[in-house]
């Protein structure tokens, strides 16, 4: 796997300077991220969900890496695939911080469960929520849809002073997307702060990377707008955290969007109603590559190496490689599954919202 | 419901393989029709549409398409013009934003604007609607947006039947024509029904009649057919007696079958799936106003969406949508004036 940044110098390796604390914390997240989605499965095969989940299982490292070494006020506009995000935003302030700069695990569940507590009331499914107290960009089914609004963000936050950068994820195959290019031609010309990751687990829905992109590399799109192209390990927190901070900084420091492309690849079918058809239009074969490199094992490799954890801790939780079906809670630290537990009982319990909420907040009302 | 299937040995089909019949069908008759889509190929498309047909047919015919819809629909502009018949799907009919431009200024205004020098064999299609707690995005209705652009056929059938015979009529047209698939239709079993074995058609700009009736017509199309058909029965029990009428395509309108049933009932309720503003009920009910007003006995009443996007929550969804009950409470108040 190519690891260069072009056209630019090779990034630094910020996670470096990551403390043991920090690093630890990473891997606590990579646990609950993929803890999060292994219990919706459970969930909804219980049928106590209904709508499509679409599975971030082996992108994990995407999740984490990138958003961990955000500022409390830098913004977010995660797609689809990214679902922990809306909840691991901030994180490191505290998980049940009510201040930190991202959302409760109560909002979250309570959006999949189609619930009233829903940051957007359940008017609108999955991952179509978000929020301007927490920085966190709404998003919708239109692919590629919010980099032009996460441009016009950090626009309005350079106008008002402010210092702000801010990440969209987009899966590989919305960069076909002709919104992709208008946004991010205009964002370079401006120099404006947009870093456009793109999660490039090499399946769109049921066509391959190869019919959606004509290079090897997403990356390589960046030399026509003459900004910095990464490339990272997608299955390596640290190497995600890299690119992504190197990007961070450039943007920050006033030299203009970035593209950072995470190679992975999708566990599961697109979402789960399309489990059945993957498992055909997809060589197993391929699939067990793909999920060879589990971003939990990889960063415990890490870790160890690092002295960080000892041979015993190491092997206390062991979630990688299993499947929804497969993994217990005994495989996850007890403080993620009594997290999810608590977002979860919130959800069961908030009511669904009024049927009149239907018919409300199409225009702002005068006062 | 619909005309008489007259072919006891096929076995009742639904409406997505009705469609997927009249495609293949289409392709095996004309070796210039070809199809693109995204997922379309290799999946075989996100509902099954397409399912089959690159195996037979190839991939030069049936194309995996890049996530991009307003190259698809170029791209067909420019296969048509150069001799091909092309089905463009939609994976949802409301992405057909992210074409829009593709769709109103290139392709409708084609054969207006070279003096009737290009054709234009294009089909859109796609999976439209609500009901089924899609929200936001995978709900819409957006067919008034097409309406209003001069050029554009506009279609949507209701019953495998029609499915089948549309597409095809569609695909012969020589016009560009938005088809619009009930997603909460395509597997629904209560609809199927036995399709003929011989090649049939059936015209555009024709409605079909579903239900007789004396007192009030009811006009609709799509999924609102069956709330329709409902609201006839509910109303039958009150002793009111209910005509139905499926339009089948709105664009060209079929005026002479609605002024024939007004003739009889001289009631009318129009409901759409649509936002109220600028639907098409609307358009329907000015078209009665402009050359059928003599015949009412009451004013024209709408059933439609609430001038609101389609919400997830099921309360919501149910809150802002046409249902049975609308229908029955709007065609008494038509009908006591
Ligand atoms: C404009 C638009 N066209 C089509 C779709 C339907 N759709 C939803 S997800 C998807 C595939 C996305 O693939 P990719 O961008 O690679 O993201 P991944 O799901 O692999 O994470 C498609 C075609 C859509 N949501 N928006
Ligand atoms: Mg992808």
């Amino acid at each position: 796997m190519k690891s260069a940044m072009k056209p630019h110098p090779t990034p630094g390796r910020a996670s470096e300077q990551l403390t043991k604390e920090d690093c630890l914390e990473m891997f606590r997240q990579l646990y609950l991220a993929r803890y999060f989605d292994v219990r919706l499965i459970k969930e909804k095969k219980r049928g106590r969900l209904r709508g499509t989940l679409y599975s971030s299982h082996n992108q994990e490292a995407i999740i984490v890496g990138s958003i961990f070494g955000l500022r409390p006020t830098d913004w977010i506009s995660p797609v689809h695939r990214d679902m922990p995000m809306f909840f691991m935003k901030d994180m490191r302030a505290g998980w049940r911080n009510p201040d930190r700069m991202g959302m409760s695990i109560e909002e979250v569940c309570a959006q999949v469960w189609c619930k009233s507590g829903s940051p957007g009331r359940a008017r609108d499914n999955w991952s179509h929520i978000g929020s301007l107290e927490k920085r966190i960009i709404h998003s919708t089914s239109m692919l590629a849809g919010t980099i032009p609004v996460a441009a016009g963000v950090v626009l309005a936050d350079r106008l008002n002073g402010g210092d702000a950068v801010v990440l969209t994820f987009n899966g590989e195959g919305s960069t076909a997307q002709g919104i992709f290019h208008e946004a991010i031609n205009y964002a370079a010309i401006h120099k404006l702060p947009v870093i456009t990751v793109v999660e490039n687990n090499q399946w769109a829905y049921g066509t391959p990377v190869q019919l959606e992109v004509p290079t090897e590399d997403v990356a390589d799109r960046a030399k026509g707008y003459g900004i910095p192209g990464y490339i990272a390990d997608g299955q390596d927190v640290f190497d995600v955290y890299d690119k992504v901070m190197e990007a961070v900084e450039y943007a920050r420091s006033g030299k203009g969007p970035s593209i950072v492309e995470c190679k992975t690849f999708r566990a599961y079918g697109h979402g789960d109603h399309d489990d059945d058809r993957a498992a055909k239009y997809r060589d197993p074969h391929e699939v067990e590559e793909g999920r060879l490199r589990d971003p939990l094992a990889i960063c415990r490799r890490r870790l160890i190496e690092k002295s960080y954890l000892t041979a015993d801790d190491a092997i206390r939780f062991m979630a990688e490689g299993k499947s929804s079906s497969e993994a217990t809670t005994e495989d996850f630290p007890p403080e993620v599954v009594a997290y999810l537990d608590e977002g979860i009982r919130f959800a069961l319990a908030s009511p669904e919202p009024p049927a009149e909420e239907g018919g409300m907040w199409v225009f702002k009302e005068s006062e | 419901m619909s005309a008489a299937a007259k072919a006891p040995e096929s076995l009742k089909k639904n409406y997505l393989t009705a469609l997927r019949e009249a495609l293949d069908e289409e392709f095996g008759a004309n070796p210039d029709a070809l199809c693109m889509g995204e997922d379309i190929g290799i999946l075989g498309g996100a509902f099954g549409v397409t399912e089959g047909l690159q195996s037979k047919y190839g991939k030069d015919r049936v194309i995996d398409m890049p996530i991009s819809e307003a190259a698809i629909i170029g791209a067909a502009v420019g296969a048509a013009m150069n001799g091909k018949t092309v089905v463009a799907e939609m994976q949802f009919i409301d992405f057909i934003s992210c074409g829009f431009d593709q769709i109103v200024n290139m392709m409708a205004t084609y054969y207006y604007r070279t003096a009737g020098e290009v054709n234009m064999p294009v089909v859109v299609r796609g999976p439209a609607g609500a009901y089924g707690g899609g929200a936001l995005y995978h709900s819409q209705m957006n067919e008034a947006w097409f309406c209003h652009s001069p050029g554009l056929r506009v279609v949507c059938p209701s019953t495998p039947y029609d499915a089948k015979g549309l597409l095809k009529a569609s695909m012969r047209d020589g016009n560009p024509v938005i088809f619009y698939e009930i997603k909460e239709l395509y597997r629904q079993r209560e609809i199927e029904e036995e399709l003929p074995a011989s090649d049939y058609i059936v015209p555009l700009g024709q409605a079909a009649v579903r239900r007789e009736g004396s007192d009030v017509t009811l006009v609709t199309y799509g999924n609102n057919v069956y709330h329709c058909l409902k609201a006839a029965d509910a109303l039958a029990e009150r002793g009111v007696s209910g005509e139905v009428i499926d339009l089948r395509t709105l664009v060209p309108l079929d005026e002479t079958t609605i002024f024939k049933s007004l003739a009889k009932t001289n009631h009318v309720v129009v409901v759409n799936e649509a936002p109220r503003t600028c639907g098409f009920a609307g358009e329907v009910v000015a078209r009665i106003c402009d050359s059928a007003f003599d015949l009412l006995d009451a004013p024209p009443v709408r059933v439609t969406r609430l001038d609101t996007p389609v919400p997830w929550a099921k309360p919501l969804e149910s809150f802002v949508l046409p249902s049975t009950e609308k229908i029955v409470d709007a065609a008494l108040r038509v009908v006591r004036f």
